[in-house]
């Protein structure tokens, strides 16, 4: 098996690597015109099963943007290991674990890389007053760790998130994002 | 030209796993993750093999790094255990493994508790709620399900409670206001962990408004009897009555606000007097007083 493949690597690789370089050129464009754009991230939120409260339209909205925005943000810190980015929409408990995860990294020269976020999120809590609302999200995405440039882990995530998110001045806010097993 | 490509590329790849795979056999070990980790809470990871690798741990609020030797079990201690959530352990040698644990919230020993609202009119439904959290002493969410009980109490009253079930981590109730203003004192308590709120519970809008009058030299002096809401609680200083003069010339308005449960006004007018009371959607009785 070794010598065979030993001879096959050797007689084959040249011809397949020539065709590969136009093959990744054309990737490397793509690559790029991706870069300029939005990363992907996308988040369905489904507020029908909301209690006792239900959400209004406009605070759906709302919500939307700013979870949405926040995992973004989350996405940015972590692989720049910069807080410079959350911009106020982490608070309390879930400001302080993103800190202290961005400074941990950034100790140890580790990075973490979330894309092709697919988030799909349901409201199952809306406080009579308004004041906090609850999510569980089905978020898919892929993460990658990095030490330094080497990867050490690269991993398609399938996890789900218990998340309180409370309205600040202009904004909502996530207080606590927790993974849980399982809603 | 792509399917040959893609053949090809086929075959290269087999071969490349198939002698890298060679290598992996000779360094592989296993990481067994703890199965039942509590935030706060040492635990291990098993391994196996033998030799130095480098160890990471990624979790919600820490990433580590330091080194460690297969074969022995890995010591993972409290205060790197304190976030609940999902846990990333990496092992790295020649190659690297990873296992995925999570770690559960630890009991409760706090209640955020919120109610509103802050002052509450009387015997109106539904007027007071309340939303309970459980944490654990690490800010985690405790997700388990357990029963917040809600204790009422306020003055002149027996004391009510009422329990509710955790869902996803939150408790909720809500209830009427009592039928007497002053303090109403509500607690939430789960596990032993307390925390209490006050709402007080204010006069509700005036039931009726009775006023008299009577000319003085410079028009009408027109007062209320005290003003009470509909379970005879003093409305609070401050609201704002309405008082209207109507006589052949016109119409004169006077607000004025409740001062020791009564509001006064000075109203003009010559002749026959038609004087009206308001406050909110309450309206008084009307009073005539006839001309000099």
């Amino acid at each position: 098996m070794r010598a065979s493949c030993e001879f096959y690597l050797a007689t084959t690789g040249r011809s397949v690597f020539r065709r590969l370089a136009g093959l990744i050129a054309l990737a490397l464009l793509g690559t790029l015109a991706a870069m300029c754009a939005e990363p992907a991230l996308n988040v369905s939120l489904n507020t029908s099963k909301a209690g006792p409260r239900s959400v209004e339209s406009q605070t759906e909205k709302v919500i939307l943007r700013d979870y949405k925005f926040a995992w973004s943000n989350l996405g940015q810190a972590m692989e720049s290991n910069s807080t410079a980015s959350i911009s106020g929409l982490f608070a309390g408990t879930a400001n302080a674990w993103l800190t202290s995860a961005v400074a941990t990294q950034r100790r140890n020269r580790l990075t973490s890389r979330y894309s092709n976020q697919n988030h799909k999120v349901d409201a199952v809590f809306y406080a009579p007053e308004g004041d906090v609302i609850e999510l569980h999200d089905t978020a898919e995405y892929d993460l990658q760790i990095l030490d330094g440039g080497k990867t050490i882990h690269d991993e398609h995530v399938v996890a789900h998130y218990v998340v309180l998110m409370t309205p600040g001045a202009d904004r909502w806010v996530v207080r606590q994002l927790q993974a849980v097993p399982q809603f | 030209m792509l399917a040959s490509l893609w053949r090809q590329l086929g075959m290269l790849s087999v071969c490349m796993a198939g002698l890298a795979g060679l290598t992996l056999y000779a360094q592989e070990a296993d990481l067994r993750a703890p199965s039942a980790a509590v935030a706060g809470n040492p635990a291990s990871i098993e391994t196996t093999g033998g030799g130095p690798a480098t160890f990471y741990l990624i979790g919600p609020s820490i990433a580590v790094k330091r080194d460690v030797r297969m074969g022995e079990a890995i010591a993972l201690s409290a205060k790197e255990l304190q976030s609940s959530g999902k846990y990333m352990a990496i092992v790295c040698s020649e190659a690297c493994r990873s296992v995925g644990f999570f770690v559960a919230p630890a009991k409760p020993v706090g209640l955020t508790f919120l109610v509103h609202p802050s002052r509450a009119p009387v015997s109106q439904p539904n007027m007071v709620s309340g939303v309970a959290l459980p944490f654990d002493e690490f800010h985690n969410l405790v997700l388990a399900p357990a029963t917040v009980e809600f204790q009422l109490s306020a003055a002149g009253i027996a004391p009510a409670s009422h329990s509710a079930p955790t869902q996803g981590g939150v408790a909720w109730f809500h209830t009427n206001s009592g039928r007497s203003a002053g303090a109403l004192q509500i607690t939430a308590s789960i596990d032993g962990v307390s925390t209490r709120r006050v709402v007080q519970q204010v006069a509700s809008d005036p039931c009726s408004l009775r006023i008299k009058g009577e000319r003085n030299k410079r028009g009408f002096a027109v007062e209320t009897e005290p003003v009470k809401d509909c379970t005879g609680n003093p409305v609070p200083d401050g609201t704002i009555v309405t008082f209207t003069a109507k006589d052949a010339q016109g119409t004169d308005t006077v607000d004025a606000p409740i001062k020791k449960g009564i509001a006064r006004a000075q109203l003009k007018g010559s002749g026959t007097v038609t004087i009206s009371a308001a406050s909110g959607v309450v309206m008084g009785n009307e009073v005539r007083l006839g001309g000099q």
